[in-house]
């Protein structure tokens, strides 16, 4: 016992394994406990894969293969047949999670078609669920996996979505200033000599007997008549700069303008932050140009225009740039960059954005959240620089700031939403969890640990969203927010087959033992030597400081055959999950978690208010002691509310299931979630129903009400019944 | 040695994790309109759902009767057994598959009078078994013949003049067993309270014994009519470490008992009641040790070393 504990000591301190006491942790291919249950996630239904939909309804960009399914079979699966046609729809999802986990890749519909042939070969009932299901497909769009490439993907489109919102309200806008500008130009042709011409008279009479009018005597006379004044010709020439402006913009495609050519539309979609810069200023000069003929073709439109009043002041306009309300209806640039090319004068440009309030969204992907810090040299202290980035742009105040796994996106949808739509910059940080070094784990899995061990928790600040941080700051997106870690139940069976649950922490520890990286920081201890020798890392971590060493912390973990191995960790890794648990702490905090002030403040008013009870209580003489309970005394009964006799009724709780009222009426009875009665529709019965289900509720609990028709037929006695059940 | 771990359901963000009722329910029931058995199925499938039983872990053992049609119903594993023997099959499936839960549906007639012998030794063995006596106090099945339960002068096809015997009590005699851990009693027309007796049973680690009155009202329409239209003849137990009535229950019933549930010689008095229906928990022991922990057997048992017990019991055969 002596030398086991001696042993794990030496390796705690110093990281040094003794070969025959302590094994890797590699050859066994251990992963947390908590993984048991997902080996093989294909035959599992949870969030992902998703689908970006094509064509969404409100703000529904991206949906869940399962969700997409779940709703064909609440269509189809109904009915006699409705089991079956489940069973051999959820087959058919497995199949296609099969695919997609092999690299399948395409549309939601095209996966579903390649898939459903193999299936439906083999058995005609299969067949007949699938093709009814198909029919039922009307939400399609691309399949994505939580793979390296799904945050670009599911950014890109998204932005693109909003992208094409702000293009059909910008080109509406856009062709409504260009026709009422031609109208006016148009209204001056025609009061003109050319335009009151025989010869455009004539263009302007259409197809019909030409022959029969004479366009000569037509023209003479309205030349003569008219004599409306002439558009001056400063107007005129404004005008027509302003509608050639407009036409020649190239911030949103428009029908005529191409890709490749000179009028081809900008590009606002980046993979630098200084390439994104660069665009938008280079730009600024255009932009600031069409948003002021946009504003004086307003004007103009209304006949407002004064050169004496306006010029001098259209002179100056955009001088010091365009604020938030001009700058909404241009496109939004958005950046996609991996942190690993986030060097020194990228770094700078990205603070120089957040910190300008540019109309730049930029995502920022980071494939590995535990990189092994820049002082080498066995130096174990994870530089969490990527974690830093969304810490230090909600320190700038007026940016969208979001923090995410990429295995949590679908849950952030809206989130995301809110971002690519607010007026201002925006910076999006996600977790990939797809790296060399967590490659025998799926991303999901490591994204999902990731959130759950607090080592990339999930947050958004959303400046617009109100003042405090209150309104601004959520990190609700969390696991058991109010904890240090999540607390999981682990059940296993133990040598008897007894089933044992165990509350067990997930921490950084448990992250890191998925990176390869690090196995030298674990070791596994045989069966023989599981004793007194080892406390869980839980109350290790609980403990603060050091003392003396009696104990090693050791972690429980899992085989591919789900088998219990309990490896011990040294204390470098003890003192990193420390360090994250403080982060976490100082974020929880902001999200007015534990909020120290708060407390300390609570604490005072607690103590102020116990002191006024305790002089108050002095003062007041003992009550007389409550007269002795009667053994049938009960908890407050609480009051509900009088029901008028007019309205029929069942007194749910109290139904004992015993069929006979839903054998009476289908329609009029029916069982709710608990399997208790309720009226589930009053119109489909008669009065007499209601009388004789009443009479036969063995409960006594049907209440019949007044009828609903005075007509009814026997409705003096049916009254009569019915009195004994008012 | 090592351990095996079952799944736990985290980190996944899973479609379809909660069942429904309705995921429990397996076929139409056989059982007559108005049949109490109906509201013992909905209130346990209420606690397989609230507790979220998977059913791949959780099995129901009957014996022979209408009420041992209970596993027919719940989409659940089930043994359906033979007359009198739902106990011991219950027991060597505990035994067997510890990691599963257990639990058993029999009748006044298959666990009073024929499955008597096996229902005494049950108590004794306290093996963790979740156990309802449903009990109707006739036999239902075929088709009302007097049963041990039935009141004394009940007229049925065995005793078409009235039975001779005074009932036999099902709480007293279990009371009267050495280490009996759980007992208590239920209605099947207060959906309310059987489902948190059954639930407390379910709850407890050792046999948990729930002797429910069930309504048939096929063959004895009119036995519990009256206890049904007079609340007050129900007394509803309770107690700080036992059941708690809800106010909305307390309105209706107003008969009600503090009672300790440690407190034997307590239940053994109120258990021989017989002019109120007590329904609560009468008796509960944490403290008496499960049979299967007593016998802990320190060989693994698995495929192998049954393979091989097998072999040697049958080598003793060989020629
Ligand atoms: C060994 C054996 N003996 C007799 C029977 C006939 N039998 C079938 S059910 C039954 C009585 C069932 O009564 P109970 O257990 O109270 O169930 P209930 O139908 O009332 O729910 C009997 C005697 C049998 N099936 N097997
Ligand atoms: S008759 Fe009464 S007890 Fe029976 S199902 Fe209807 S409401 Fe419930
Ligand atoms: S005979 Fe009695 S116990 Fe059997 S199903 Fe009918 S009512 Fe229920
Ligand atoms: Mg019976």
């Amino acid at each position: 016992m002596e030398a086991d504990l001696q042993a794990f000591v030496a390796f705690y301190l110093t990281g040094k394994k003794q070969p025959d006491q302590l094994h890797e942790i590699g050859d066994l291919n251990l992963r947390p406990s908590l993984f048991s249950g997902y080996r093989d996630l294909t035959r599992l239904r949870y969030d992902f894969p998703l689908v970006l939909v094509e064509y969404p309804d409100e703000g529904r960009f991206v949906e869940t293969l399962s969700g997409l399914i779940d709703g064909i079979l609440n269509k189809v699966a109904i009915g006699p047949n409705g089991e079956r046609i489940r069973k051999n729809v959820l087959n058919l999802e497995e199949s296609i999670r099969v695919r997609i986990n092999n690299g399948a890749t395409g549309l939601f519909s095209k996966l579903w078609d390649q898939a459903a042939p193999a299936l439906a070969k083999q058995d005609k009932q299969m067949a007949d669920s699938l093709s009814r299901a198909r029919a039922n497909l009307k939400i399609d769009g691309e399949v994505v996996d939580c793979t390296e490439e799904l945050t670009f993907r599911l950014f890109g489109h998204a932005w693109s979505l909003t992208q094409k919102r702000r293009a059909e309200k910008f080109n509406e806008n856009i062709d409504r200033l260009i026709l009422k500008l031609s109208d006016i130009i148009q209204a001056d042709f025609i009061n003109s000599d050319a335009g009151k011409s025989a010869e455009n008279l004539k263009h302007s009479f259409g197809s019909g007997p030409l022959d029969s009018f004479n366009f000569e005597a037509m023209s003479n006379i309205l030349k003569k008549v008219s004599s409306k004044k002439k558009l001056a010709k400063s107007r005129r020439h404004r005008i027509l700069g302003l509608i050639s402006t407009l036409r020649s913009q190239r911030f949103f495609p428009t029908e005529s303008s191409k890709v490749g050519t000179a009028t081809a539309p900008y590009s606002f979609a980046y993979t630098t932050c200084s390439g994104a810069l660069k665009a938008y200023r280079d730009r600024l000069p255009k932009a600031i140009e069409l948003s002021r003929t946009m504003a004086i073709a307003e004007l103009e439109i209304k006949g407002e225009y004064s050169e004496s009043r306006h010029d001098a002041l259209f002179e100056s306009f955009g001088e010091n740039g365009l604020d938030a309300e001009e700058l909404a209806v241009f496109p939004d640039y958005l950046v996609r960059l991996n942190a690993t090319t986030l060097s020194g004068p990228e770094q700078s440009t990205l603070t120089e954005i957040l910190s300008a309030d540019l109309p730049i969204k930029i995502l920022v992907q980071t494939d590995d959240v535990i990189e092994e810090s820049l002082i080498g040299n066995n130096h174990l202290a994870f530089a969490l620089r990527s974690k830093q980035l969304a810490t230090m742009a909600i320190g700038m105040n007026g940016v969208f700031v979001l923090q995410s796994p990429a295995s949590y996106l679908y849950q952030l949808r809206q989130q995301i939403l809110r971002g690519l739509d607010y007026a201002g910059t925006a910076l999006f940080s996600v977790y990939s969890g797809a790296s060399a070094n967590t490659a025998s784990v799926p991303p999901y899995l490591v994204g999902a640990a990731a959130l759950e061990s607090r080592v990339f928790p999930a947050f958004s600040f959303d400046p617009s969203a109100g003042r405090d941080w209150a309104s601004r700051f959520s990190l609700a997106f969390n696991t058991q927010v109010e904890n240090d870690w999540p607390v999981r139940e682990i059940v296993y069976q133990d040598e008897r087959y007894q089933t044992v649950a165990q509350a067990t922490p997930f921490t950084l520890i448990d992250f890191v033992t998925l990176d390869t990286r690090y196995c030298k920081h674990f070791a596994r201890v045989p069966r023989a030597c599981w004793g007194d020798a080892l406390t869980p890392v839980a109350q290790t971590l609980a403990s603060e400081g050091r003392g003396q060493i009696e104990t090693v912390p050791y972690l429980t973990m899992v085989d591919s055959d789900n088998l219990l191995h309990r490896v011990i960790v040294d204390e470098k890794l003890i003192r990193e999950a420390r360090r994250c648990r403080v982060m976490w702490n100082s974020l929880q905090e902001l999200g007015g978690i534990h909020n120290s002030h708060a407390e300390k403040l609570l604490a005072r008013e607690k103590r102020a208010w116990e002191d006024t009870m305790r002089s108050t209580v002095v003062e007041t003489p003992a009550k007389a002691a409550p007269a002795v309970v009667s053994s049938a005394a009960v908890s407050v009964v609480e009051q509900e509310a009088e029901r008028s006799s007019d309205e029929a009724y069942i007194e749910t709780p109290r139904c004992s299931t015993c069929n006979e009222c839903i054998q009476l009426n289908k329609k009029m009875f029916a069982y709710d979630g608990n399997k208790q009665a309720y009226i589930a529709d009053i119109t489909a019965g008669s009065f007499a129903q209601l009388v004789e289900a009443a009479e036969n509720c063995q409960v006594s609990i049907i209440h019949p009400g007044k009828p609903r028709d005075p007509n009814e037929p026997g409705l003096d006695e049916l009254l009569k019944r019915a009195e004994a059940f008012m | 040695m090592t351990c095996s771990s079952t799944s736990t359901d985290c980190l996944l963000e899973l479609y379809e994790e909660k069942l429904e009722l309705e995921d429990y329910q397996s076929g139409v029931p056989r059982w007559c309109t108005g049949c109490g058995d109906n509201a013992i199925l909905t209130a346990i499938q209420r606690l397989c759902r609230d507790e979220n039983l998977r059913p791949e872990k959780t099995v129901f053992v009957s014996g022979i009767g209408c009420s041992s049609r209970f596993p027919h119903y719940m989409k659940t594993y089930g043994f359906h057994g033979i007359h009198g023997r739902a106990l011991p099959v219950a027991e060597g499936v505990r035994l067997a598959r510890p990691d599963l839960t257990v639990f058993v549906n029999t009748g006044d007639g298959d666990c009073c009078s024929i499955g008597a012998a096996h229902w005494i030794h049950a108590i004794r063995y306290n093996m963790n078994l979740t156990v309802f006596l449903h009990d109707n106090q006739i036999y239902g099945l075929t088709k009302k013949q007097a049963s041990p339960t039935s009141p004394i002068g009940t007229k049925s096809n065995t005793t078409p003049r009235g039975s001779y015997l005074e009932a036999l009590n099902p709480l007293t005699v279990t009371l009267g067993i050495a280490n009996a851990s759980f007992v208590a009693q239920a209605v099947d027309w207060i959906p309310e309270s059987l489902y948190d007796i059954v639930k407390a049973a379910h709850h407890h680690k050792g046999l948990s014994f729930v002797r429910i009155l069930q309504r048939c009202p096929e063959w004895l329409p009119k036995l519990h009519e009256s206890d049904m239209q007079e609340p007050d003849s129900v007394q509803l137990l309770h107690h700080e470490n036992s059941l708690q009535i809800s106010p909305s229950l307390a309105r209706i019933y107003k008969n009600q008992l503090r009672h300790d549930p440690l407190d034997m010689n307590r239940a053994r008095e109120i258990a021989s009641s017989t002019d109120v229906v007590p329904v609560g928990i009468l008796y509960q022991n944490r403290d008496i040790p499960c049979y299967e922990d007593i016998r802990k057997l320190d060989i693994l048992r698995t495929n192998e070393t049954v393979r091989k017990g097998f072999e040697a019991e049958l080598d003793k055969y060989a020629v």
